[in-house]
């Protein structure tokens, strides 16, 4: 990774939830698009 | 403001400066100053990432812009959490574990010391002069409504921001954040709840929905593909995406917030925490200004919102002319106020066409004053969407609430200048005076020039603020100038992590391509800003990887 790289990943505390990292993020990802998706069915609602 | 307003407005001053000394106590080196001691938790980083970005301009612009232009504002923060898992996988991690004090200092260590010094320099030039119209355009705003003197404003304001950061650093930062932000969100819900309760006897919430969507006031999602066309749905996934990536990446006054986290997890969580409440609450405050719209079927609305200019016309417009206009604008409000009522009641086609043309007069006749001021101002543009929310909160608010609401204003000012003021100070000791000037000193010395540092861009902030009054389009260039190499410096740090082969000199002039290619755009095309940054971002990555390509290898 060029010139000084960081070292290699390594956890520094226990991933707080769902076991693992990518889970965590799927989770963000998945809860962002329902959003949108609430978002869309707001602004289209026959009121 | 009554005596109860000014009392709260003080009590929160007084409270949120103690506060700040009280949390700042204990700075032994400048790693307490400038990353507090890298000790804090998630939750109180995120409520402080959250503060910082959240401006006062940007909490009172955008219930105007609801107000005049509807919620597709929204889509500006879609790319949002996207961009904080991306950042959480990439850049946080190098950043953490490389223990840098600031991002630029990274890019030293991956490319070479002009990299390093360029992107802070241009980090110190864009946050240096923008930290003055953060501080002058609520400033100003205030100083308009309320008729507070303007450098009064302006000092109180700055000042009171000053004096905790240069004492307690960034512990203060944070911990002000922390308690500016609940006073924020205890304000948008407030806000909210009044322009509910305000709404007019047997005129529900969902009565005020559809008439806010009958007036395009909720029309979010926009698939248009033209690139032109501000906040569709594309430019807000792809454009809001790659400006918060630029945003909470590359700009010190972010990077700093999370590199005080207590470790790699907590910094995580911090902008993950984000990345859910962000759009939430902006959705919150962009409806509260849609309320406030629908309120204003039912109240009467000056012609112009910022007094000044309407007492300017008041005096030099002709007067047959300017009553003429007035009855006119009455009329038309009477008439959309009735169309409007029957439109609810009905819900007929007719009765929409009918509000809709109420509406299309009372905007005619509005334009034709903001034409007046215009002509009376010698061309220059008029707007007046920041005055919309501060006037109706001083006129319709209970005693009381306007000083809360007013404290939330100050609150979201201060939590953003804290932190730039924090990280304007971290920039120039850390990438200038401790890699130029004096390499090593000894903590007590540090800690004390770190504290100048951020006196010295404290004062030059309020100087700005000050004069920015005579600088006129000037400020608009200053807001521009930071959008012509936000996407730029985010293709050096895409190149940082995402390539090995990158090399300094292609980084370096990957840059200067990526600057002038943005400028290019934004000179040549009529692409929307949201844009830029994807452009600044792809340039700087594929000229630095050509660049390379083209060049010698190094030796080492």
């Amino acid at each position: 990774m060029g010139k000084n790289p960081p070292s290699p990943p390594a956890e520094d505390e226990p991933v707080p939830v769902f076991g693992t990292w990518p889970r965590i993020y799927a989770a963000v990802i998945v809860s962002a698009l329902a959003v949108m998706a609430l978002v869309a069915v707001f602004s289209a609602f026959p009121y | 403001m009554s005596a109860l307003d000014w009392v709260v407005l003080l009590v929160y001053l007084v409270a949120v400066v103690a506060f700040g000394f009280w949390t700042g106590r204990g700075n032994r080196k400048i790693e307490d100053f400038f990353l507090a001691g890298r000790q804090m938790r998630w939750w109180a980083v995120g409520l402080s990432v959250m503060a910082t970005q959240i401006s006062a301009i940007t909490f009172i612009g955008t219930t105007g812009q609801a107000y005049t232009d509807g919620m597709r504002f929204l889509v500006f923060y879609f790319g949002l959490p996207f961009a904080m898992v991306i950042l959480c996988v990439t850049l946080v991690p190098f950043f953490y574990r490389a223990r840098v004090y600031t991002a630029y200092e990274y890019l030293e260590r991956r490319f070479d010391a002009r990299t390093r010094t360029l992107t802070s320099l241009l980090f110190l030039l864009s946050r240096g002069l923008s930290v003055g119209v953060t501080l002058y355009a609520p400033s100003l705003v205030l100083s308009v409504i309320l008729g507070w003197s303007e450098p009064a404003t302006i000092l109180l304001m700055g000042g009171s921001t000053i004096v905790y950061v240069v004492y307690g650093g960034n512990k203060s930062v944070i911990w002000t954040d922390v308690v500016q932000m609940l006073i924020i969100w205890f304000g948008i819900f407030l806000c909210f709840g009044v322009a509910v309760a305000q709404l007019p006897a047997g005129f529900g919430l969902r009565d005020a929905l559809a008439l806010a969507q009958t007036s395009g006031r909720l029309r979010i999602m926009d698939t248009s593909p033209s690139l032109s066309t501000p906040y569709t749905l594309w430019s807000g996934l792809i454009g809001g995406l790659f400006l918060m990536l630029s945003y909470f990446g590359c700009d010190q006054s972010q990077v700093q917030r999370y590199l005080s986290g207590s470790s790699l997890t907590q910094s995580r969580l911090s902008l993950l925490f984000n990345a859910f409440l962000k759009v939430p609450m902006q959705f919150l405050i962009l409806l509260t200004g849609v309320l406030v719209f629908v309120f204003y079927h039912f109240h009467p609305a000056p012609l112009l919102w910022n007094p000044v200019e309407m007492r300017k016309l008041e005096s030099q417009a002709p007067a047959p002319e300017l009553v003429a206009l007035r009855q006119r604008y009455e009329a038309a409000a009477a008439q959309r106020q009735l169309s409007a009522e029957a439109w609810v009641r009905s819900r007929t086609p007719d009765a929409q066409a009918t509000y809709q043309a109420a509406t299309t007069e009372l905007a005619a006749a509005r334009g034709e004053a903001v034409k007046m001021v215009e002509r009376i101002n010698g061309g220059a543009r008029y707007n007046d969407t920041n005055y919309i929310f501060p006037s109706y909160i001083l006129a319709h608010l209970p005693s009381g609430l306007a000083g809360l609401v007013i404290a939330v204003i100050f609150a979201a000012a201060m939590s953003t200048l804290s932190g730039e003021f924090n990280s304007l100070a971290t920039a120039t000791m850390i990438d200038f005076y401790k890699r130029f000037v004096s390499p090593s000193g000894t903590d007590q010395k540090e800690l004390l020039v770190s504290r100048l540092f951020t006196a010295l861009w404290g004062g030059f902030a309020c100087l700005v603020a000050l004069r920015a009054g005579q600088l006129g389009s000037a400020i608009e260039v200053v807001n521009r100038f930071g959008s012509y190499f936000y996407g730029s410096i985010l293709g050096v740090f895409l190149l940082a992590v995402l390539t090995p082969r990158a090399a300094a000199r292609g980084a370096f002039y990957g840059l200067m391509i990526g600057m002038a290619a943005v400028f290019a755009v934004s000179r040549y095309t009529a692409v929307h800003f949201l844009w830029y940054n994807v452009v600044g971002a792809v340039a700087v990555f594929a000229s630095g990887l050509i660049i390379t390509a083209l060049s010698p290898r190094s030796p080492s």
